[in-house]
């Protein structure tokens, strides 16, 4: 009886070693072949997206047998995860991939190459979409992501704060000095309502399009920065007059995010891309109160740019299910598929001439601006190593918005630190 | 002879079931944590490459650039400031809570179970129902007080707003281990004490603080140790845009920055190091200091 007793205890702590290590074993790399009925998980970072997908998703595996699950991981934790997962072998399927990150991935051999499999495609039409947006996700003549969406920037306004300041809405044919009037008439003086809000990271969204209209630049036909282009010093300090006259304080933009403030009528226009759509139609205060115009030219050059960007669908390169992780990338490539990705309003496809679809995915706004705004598109800048200037370069321009240091000083140090670094890429 | 054999046997066995016994927590803190730490230790001498691969050895270039780095200077005065704080409060405050509840009155549990529930939550839900109360537009604490303070943006105080979190979120786990504590002081001290005609204070200050002084000792290293960890709080509430971030990030914050979004692991481990040196260097301290007021009976 004593010995039994004995012999259970020692097989119940082996047991608990033994689960103690799989805890953080986890499932490791794939056996060459793989299982071709396997199923996918499929990751991506916005929740506003999640459903339409999933429906994308649930189609593609009626046609094909092999099931796909969409999980959502949000942005800031989003990349931490993926590269943990490409460091110790366990990564989603398939997945988004971003310009900020996408060289890293492919010069790691981590994503699948689809070369091959794209070339051989006979349902593909790889000349429907955008030369920028292809290049971003080719690495030494290779293909590692083929492009998912595109987006533009356009400006949400409050409608009720129109009204009730008098204001006609806009209709597209502003410019940013009548922008800023505008602005001024809607902030209060008591700080209830501020004409307009962004922060230094609202970058894509907000004032590189300025940048760009008022004929500046981010990076340079050199490929360094652009921040000692007189003209982005002159765009940037427009900015900066609107931080101080226009905006709420810095501190209260940073603590609740531009686009609650927007979504709580403290503000009543922002800059926001085209991602956000799916999410502002289920606020019902967006809804109700806010319509979209198109972003406002430049008197000078006359231009209204918008930056543009667009996903790519990449797949890990140690998958279990690699002909199972192409067969959806094609899937959500095909014509049908990035029209249903636009009818459902998940977002603007990059397949060209089908985002139509897109703008009547919804009668609470009108969304043509964005639309629109494809008349005149730079492409997101980036280089080989974009996050390691990008970052420094939002840090550095809080300093501005808190009004510790003026706007020239910050585009001088944020020239040096993009030319240091962008010299270390070579 | 025959005792003295089994006596052995015993003693074997005794010897033999106790490593079987922690044998898996040994595994556990031999491949989770010992094992991670000279490997952090190794990498601090590289400059990493992406994911792992291509790893340049570079000697002491990151000591030395950490050691001209204002930024993790000022980590480390933000880290020493919360734990200032968030130490002495949160065990002064369990301390009371412990002795207050350690007695027979109506509803001690239920008492014990509000305090302790903070511990149950998950904290980054912790830390987003706080950054909403903190919040100077539409926060709670605002709101009932009629003031208008920047909480947590306001560079001055945000790292005590959040060192406030952290008090909340752990009295209830040091009130626990107190209340534990307080179990084994025997009643008749307490008795002889008020027949000396000793009141309440008296009592709590020259029976219960010294009789508790072990688990004061225990609880003490290590909150020390986890304050300054502090990490959690302070990458949920913080916005990077948010201008009191500087004055607020932690050395853990720092070695996340580095290591997990500018994707620098060498230098991140190396200012990981640094953490490593300070704990290290005050948990020796604190363990000199306890002969001077710590009573073991």
């Amino acid at each position: 009886m004593k010995r039994r007793n004995k012999i259970l205890a020692l097989s119940l702590t082996a047991a608990m070693a033994v689960t103690g290590l799989a805890g953080c074993g986890g499932s490791g790399g794939s056996a060459g072949g793989g299982d071709p009925k396997a199923g996918l998980t499929v990751a991506i970072w916005d929740n506003g997206q999640q459903k339409g997908l999933q429906e994308i998703c649930n189609a593609f595996t009626e046609a094909t047998g092999i099931p796909a699950q969409v999980q959502v991981i949000e942005w800031n934790s989003y990349w931490t995860l993926l590269e943990a997962g490409a460091s110790g072998g366990d990564m989603p399927d398939v997945f988004w991939m971003h310009s900020n990150e996408a060289v890293k991935y492919m010069s790691n051999d981590i994503l699948l190459d689809l070369t091959d499999k794209v070339a051989a495609s006979t349902v593909l039409e790889m000349d429907k979409f955008p030369e920028d947006l292809k290049a971003m996700y080719q690495w030494e003549g290779k293909t590692y992501a083929l492009p998912k969406d595109m987006d533009t920037i356009a400006v949400w306004y409050n409608k009720t704060l129109f009204d009730e300041a008098g204001i006609p809405y806009p209709d597209g044919s502003w410019t940013w000095d009548e922008f800023y009037e505008i602005a001024q008439k809607l902030t209060k003086d008591d700080g209830s309502v501020y004409g307009f809000a962004a922060n230094p990271s609202n970058e894509q969204d907000t004032w590189m399009n300025i940048v760009y209209t008022m004929g500046g630049c981010v990076l340079n036909d050199q490929g360094m920065s652009g921040f000692d282009d007189p003209k982005t010093i002159a765009a940037m300090e427009f900015v900066d007059k609107m931080v101080h006259t226009v905006m709420p304080p810095a501190s209260t933009m940073s603590e609740t995010g531009t686009d609650v403030l927007f979504g709580s009528g403290k503000v009543a226009m922002i800059t926001q891309g085209s991602w956000m759509v799916a999410g502002f139609k289920d606020n019902e205060y967006i809804a109700e109160h806010a319509d979209v115009a198109r972003l406002p030219k430049d008197a000078a050059t006359g231009r209204s740019v918008s930056l543009y960007n667009g996903l790519g669908w990449a797949a890990s390169k140690s998958t279990k299910n690699p002909e199972g992780a192409y067969q959806l990338i094609e899937w959500f490539t095909t014509k049908d598929m990035q029209q249903k990705q636009a009818e459902l309003g998940v977002t603007m496809a990059a397949y060209e001439g089908v985002s139509d679809q897109w703008v009547n995915n919804t009668d609470k706004f009108n969304l043509t601006p964005y639309l629109e705004a494809m008349d005149d598109v730079v492409f997101r800048p980036s280089t080989k190593s974009t996050l390691a200037w990008w970052n420094p370069m939002v840090e550095e321009l809080k300093k501005p918005w808190n009004g510790e240091e003026d706007m020239a000083t910050a585009c001088a140090n944020i020239t040096a630190i993009m030319n240091e670094k962008i010299a270390e890429e070579k | 002879m025959g005792t003295i054999k089994k006596g052995t046997t015993r003693e074997r066995n005794e010897f033999v079931w106790g490593w079987a016994f922690i044998f898996p927590t040994m595994l556990g803190l031999i491949i989770l944590n010992i094992i991670p730490i000279f490997q952090t230790i190794y990498q601090s001498f590289f400059k990493t490459g992406d994911f792992g691969k291509g790893n340049i050895f570079i000697g002491l270039d990151n000591y030395i650039k950490m050691f001209g780095d204002a930024e993790v200077w000022q980590s480390v005065i933000n880290t020493f400031k919360y734990a200032i704080v968030e130490v002495p409060f949160s065990i002064a405050i369990a301390l009371v809570l412990a002795v207050l509840l350690n007695r027979k009155m109506m509803g001690v549990s239920a008492y014990r179970t509000i305090f302790f529930l903070p511990m149950v939550a998950a904290p980054a839900a912790i830390a987003m129902v706080w950054r909403w109360l903190f919040n100077s537009e539409f926060g709670l604490l605002n709101h009932i007080f009629g003031t208008n303070i920047n909480w947590i943006s306001d560079p001055a105080i945000a790292v005590f707003a959040i060192a406030v979190i952290g008090i909340w979120s752990i009295i209830g786990y040091n009130m626990v281990l107190f209340l534990a504590g307080l179990q084994e002081i025997p009643r008749d001290y307490y008795e002889a004490a008020s027949i000396d005609g000793a009141t309440g204070i008296n009592q709590f200050f020259n029976i219960t603080v010294p009789l508790l002084s072990p688990t004061i000792f225990f609880v003490t290293i290590t909150r020390v140790i986890g304050g300054l960890q502090v990490f959690d709080l302070i990458f949920m509430v913080m916005d990077k845009n948010n201008p009191a971030l500087y004055k607020t990030q932690s050395i853990v914050y720092l070695f996340y920055q580095n290591s997990f979004v500018e994707n620098n692991k060498g230098y991140g481990s190396t200012i990981v190091v640094l953490l490593i040196a300070i704990i290290m260097v005050i948990t020796v301290f604190q363990m000199i200091a306890q002969k001077k007021w710590v009573y073991y009976n």
